[in-house]
């Protein structure tokens, strides 16, 4: 019994760290250019991508799973997901990949305009262009500052994996409510706690281990 | 300047909002016929035409023993054979997907799956929102409690003063307030009974076809069961608005019933199910 259970929570947890993954390697680049776009000089652009920033944080990302999977076939008429686990899981990366940029983009924000003003002054004097003053001054010390929050967010999102079971997607939740609704058995759902604990234990390691890394150079 | 950007957001959201709300009115018309608003006039007006075009008719489940559940990973159980059957007669192939109960209604309009087929009961919403074919089997609402103490409730009178957990939106829900209960909605029937086993609720109202599974020896409800069934009711399938799927599976279901199939079918799954007359 112990066994099956292992097996199918640890397939369940598998697509619970595909989500994962994938979420982060889409959210980080595309924060960047949301924040990029929430600081445009041009009002228009930054008028939108500040409205779509306050849509997304605004509201539950449980309602945006709802929104983005059944949305297109109910008020469009055509379902763009296909049928079937693989078309719910597209979903549920572009609603998490959408979500989760929005905040990161945020945090890159707060990180690039916390670097004073005057390096990027100094960069000018000495000749140098707009995006050598960015990757060559800017970026390197935003990176460093942003991590904790950063590490905050990417906890965060190991375990708002879950709320994907809202349309079905069959991640360690969905694995463990299933032995609930067909054998009446209850614990193999608290055991999924195991895997998020080991799995945000090991990346709280990591993401430590990172901070200290890039902890030099400290003004 | 200020002034400028905070109309421009709300006047963005009026639009917005407007849109969806047109867009939502537009798409509840289209769902009253047979071709849905916005098809292209290539499209199939039949969904049968239209299912045998896909090559196969989408089935939304749950993993619901003894009508679909999971066996060496195939899908096996009552409703799941049934829907082998029809789609071998549509000439088509059956893909069953596991969605989320709550969700069936939005699982069914946005075109995520074309059928639902999983012991479903026959409640009003069901009726409203669906195109349901005839009954095929039969099932009752049960009260489910604490084996030591079910001496003491015999009849629904007897409850009144006990607390009920029930799945929200659930036939067992319905029956519940009818009966002047106290109840407490929660996610599903699974989570009813953890309810119970775990004493936040007194007893729980489900499925007799999910109790006779799901209590007993081998569970973690070995220590409940029920005696009292609160209503008897209807198992239907349920189609898209208009769907032309729904007189085809009529058919069929009166040709099974006669020519003994879904008798079969009820004795392989051990019994659990009662066919309709």
């Amino acid at each position: 019994m112990f066994a099956e259970v292992l097996a199918s929570l640890s397939k369940g947890f598998l697509v619970t760290l595909e989500l994962f993954a994938i979420t982060l390697a889409g959210a980080i680049p595309l924060g960047l250019i949301i924040c990029f776009g929430s600081m445009s000089k041009i009002t228009p652009i930054k008028a939108v991508v500040k409205f779509i920033v306050w849509v997304i944080r605004g509201t539950p990302l449980m309602l945006q799973l709802l929104i983005i999977y059944y949305g297109p076939g109910l008020i469009l008429g055509s379902n763009w997901w296909g049928s079937g686990e693989h078309g719910r899981f597209i979903a549920t990366i572009v609603a998490f990949i959408i979500n989760y940029a929005c905040y990161f983009s945020e945090i890159y924000r707060g990180g690039i305009q916390a670097i004073p003003v005057g390096q990027q002054e100094a960069g000018a004097v000495l000749g140098m262009t707009k995006s050598q003053i960015f990757f060559k001054i800017t970026l390197m010390q935003v990176i460093k500052r942003i991590v904790p929050p950063m590490s905050n967010e990417i906890i965060t999102l190991v375990k708002d994996t879950s709320l994907s079971r809202i349309i079905a997607l069959q991640e360690v939740i969905w694995a463990g409510q299933a032995f609930m609704k067909t054998s009446g058995i209850i614990w193999p759902l608290f055991f999924t706690g195991v895997y998020y604990l080991v799995f945000s234990g090991i990346l709280t390691m990591a993401l430590g281990k990172l901070e200290k890394k890039l902890d030099f150079f400290r003004v | 300047m200020k002034k400028k950007l905070f109309g421009m957001i709300i006047s963005t959201v009026l639009v917005a909002a407007m849109m969806f709300v047109l867009a939502a009115c537009g798409g509840n018309k289209g769902g009253d016929e047979p071709a849905p608003a916005g098809s292209g006039a290539n499209e199939p007006a039949s969904e049968i035409a239209q299912v045998q075009a896909n090559g196969k008719i989408v089935i939304g489940i749950t993993d619901f023993e003894p009508m679909d559940f999971q066996e060496n990973g195939k899908w096996v159980g009552f409703d799941a054979e049934l829907s082998e059957l029809f789609a071998a007669e549509l000439g088509v192939e059956a893909e069953f997907v596991e969605i989320d109960w709550d969700n069936k209604i939005l699982e069914l309009n946005s075109g995520a799956v074309d059928c639902i087929w999983n012991g479903m009961t026959l409640t009003p919403e069901v009726a409203e929102a669906m195109s349901c074919t005839d009954t095929y089997a039969l099932n009752a609402q049960v009260v489910v409690m604490p084996a030591d103490i079910m001496a003491e409730f015999k009849d629904a009178d007897s409850m009144k003063d006990l607390t009920f957990a029930v799945e929200a939106g659930s036939a067992g829900e319905s029956v519940g307030q009818e009966a002047g209960f106290t109840v407490n909605s929660v996610q599903n029937q699974a989570a009813a009974l953890m309810e119970v086993a775990a004493g936040t609720s007194d007893a729980c109202i489900i499925d007799k076809t999910m109790a006779d599974a799901m209590t007993g020896e081998g569970t973690s409800y070995a220590d409940l069961g029920y005696a009292v069934s609160l209503s008897s009711e209807e198992y239907v399938v349920g189609f898209r608005k208009g769907s032309d799927l729904t007189a085809k599976l009529n058919e069929m279901f009166t040709k099974w019933k006669q020519d003994g199939t879904m008798a079969q079918l009820s004795e392989k799954y051990g019994n659990a199910v009662s066919i309709a007359e």
